[in-house]
């Protein structure tokens, strides 16, 4: 039996044998830094067994996504568009855009033609998603918890299967329209698979979903990636 | 990153946004000189806060719709305080 490296073994936790997609950023981090890594967070687990503090395996995390995250991407800008808010919010008609991979029950947008396709089968078919134009889902906003669906390849859904607010904040937003925070909600929230091909994004997707925008005549938007 | 592109796309035609957005994805979103970017101090997958903290989602989401009525240029950017806690 071949012994398998500690490089093996933290880049396992990214599309590997171990994948956990809390954990893919190990596979962006030295073996020393993956090291310290791992026995930090022992070490803090042990100081949990005898305190109860579980806060600071959390922060551990928090603080190593961040370092397994840093570093250049392609899509700069110098600047940006900015539209000023015309009317209070309490006068504004608000969307939703998510890049979870949110859909309604019985309304799977079945990529690649599969019928409910699993997270497992989409962690695996990783690469053909990236490559492929995204497919934007609509939720109508007073859609419950239990009606939502999330399978994106890409981060760990586990989250969003215990509280979809945590990423598509429906019942917040509800809530927040209700106390007239909110002028109003656009009738539907929309969701996509992030992972995705950005040319078709950029070129074909995102140009149809801002037309759709204008056509539903909402007037700002709240959009959250993962 | 995919949100970013649309947030731009959504701005070039009057419609004002704001991305609420786990730090991680600081390095990643701030070159893309976004409209309104809140960065919040949550793990990654869950950046509105932590599943059943109302009130911490509730917080972000207050903190978002003030940067949709506040900002006044581009490449704002405001750090959520406070922390993650399941």
């Amino acid at each position: 039996m071949t012994e398998e490296s500690f490089e093996s073994f933290k880049n396992s936790f990214s599309y590997g044998s171990r994948t956990d997609l809390n954990f893919k950023f190990l596979k962006s981090l030295s073996n020393e830094a993956s090291a310290q890594f791992f026995q930090e967070l022992l070490w803090k687990l042990g100081d949990a067994l005898d305190d109860g503090n579980y806060d600071r395996l959390v922060e551990h995390v928090y603080e190593w996504q961040k370092q397994g995250y840093e570093g250049a991407t392609q899509w700069a800008y110098d600047s940006g568009p900015f539209a000023k808010l015309q009317k209070p919010l309490s006068e504004t008609k608000i969307g939703l855009l998510t890049s979870t991979g949110h859909f309604v029950e019985g309304d799977d947008p079945e990529p690649f033609g599969v019928v409910n396709m699993s997270q497992e089968e989409a962690i695996d078919r990783i690469s053909e998603f990236v490559k492929a134009k995204p497919e934007l889902s609509a939720i109508p906003m007073e859609t419950p918890h239990e009606q939502l669906r999330a399978r994106h390849g890409g981060y760990d859904i586990r989250g969003v299967e215990v509280d979809s607010n945590v990423a598509l904040p429906l019942e917040r937003l509800r809530e927040l329209t209700s106390e007239g925070i909110i002028g109003e909600l656009a009738a539907n929230a929309y969701s996509f698979v992030g992972a995705t091909s950005q040319m078709r994004l950029l070129k074909q997707a995102g140009p149809a979903w801002v037309e759709l925008f204008q056509k539903e005549q909402i007037e700002a938007a709240i959009l959250i990636p993962v | 990153m995919s949100v970013g592109h649309v947030a731009r796309l959504l701005e070039d035609v009057g419609i004002a946004t704001v991305i609420i957005s786990a730090q991680a994805f600081r390095p990643r979103l701030e070159v893309m000189t976004l409209p309104r970017l809140l960065l919040t101090p949550h793990v990654m997958g869950r950046p509105v806060g932590a599943p059943h903290d109302q009130a911490r989602q509730r917080e972000t989401l207050l903190a978002a719709l003030d940067l949709l009525e506040t900002a006044q240029a581009a490449g704002t950017i405001v750090e959520l305080g406070g922390s993650y806690r399941p």
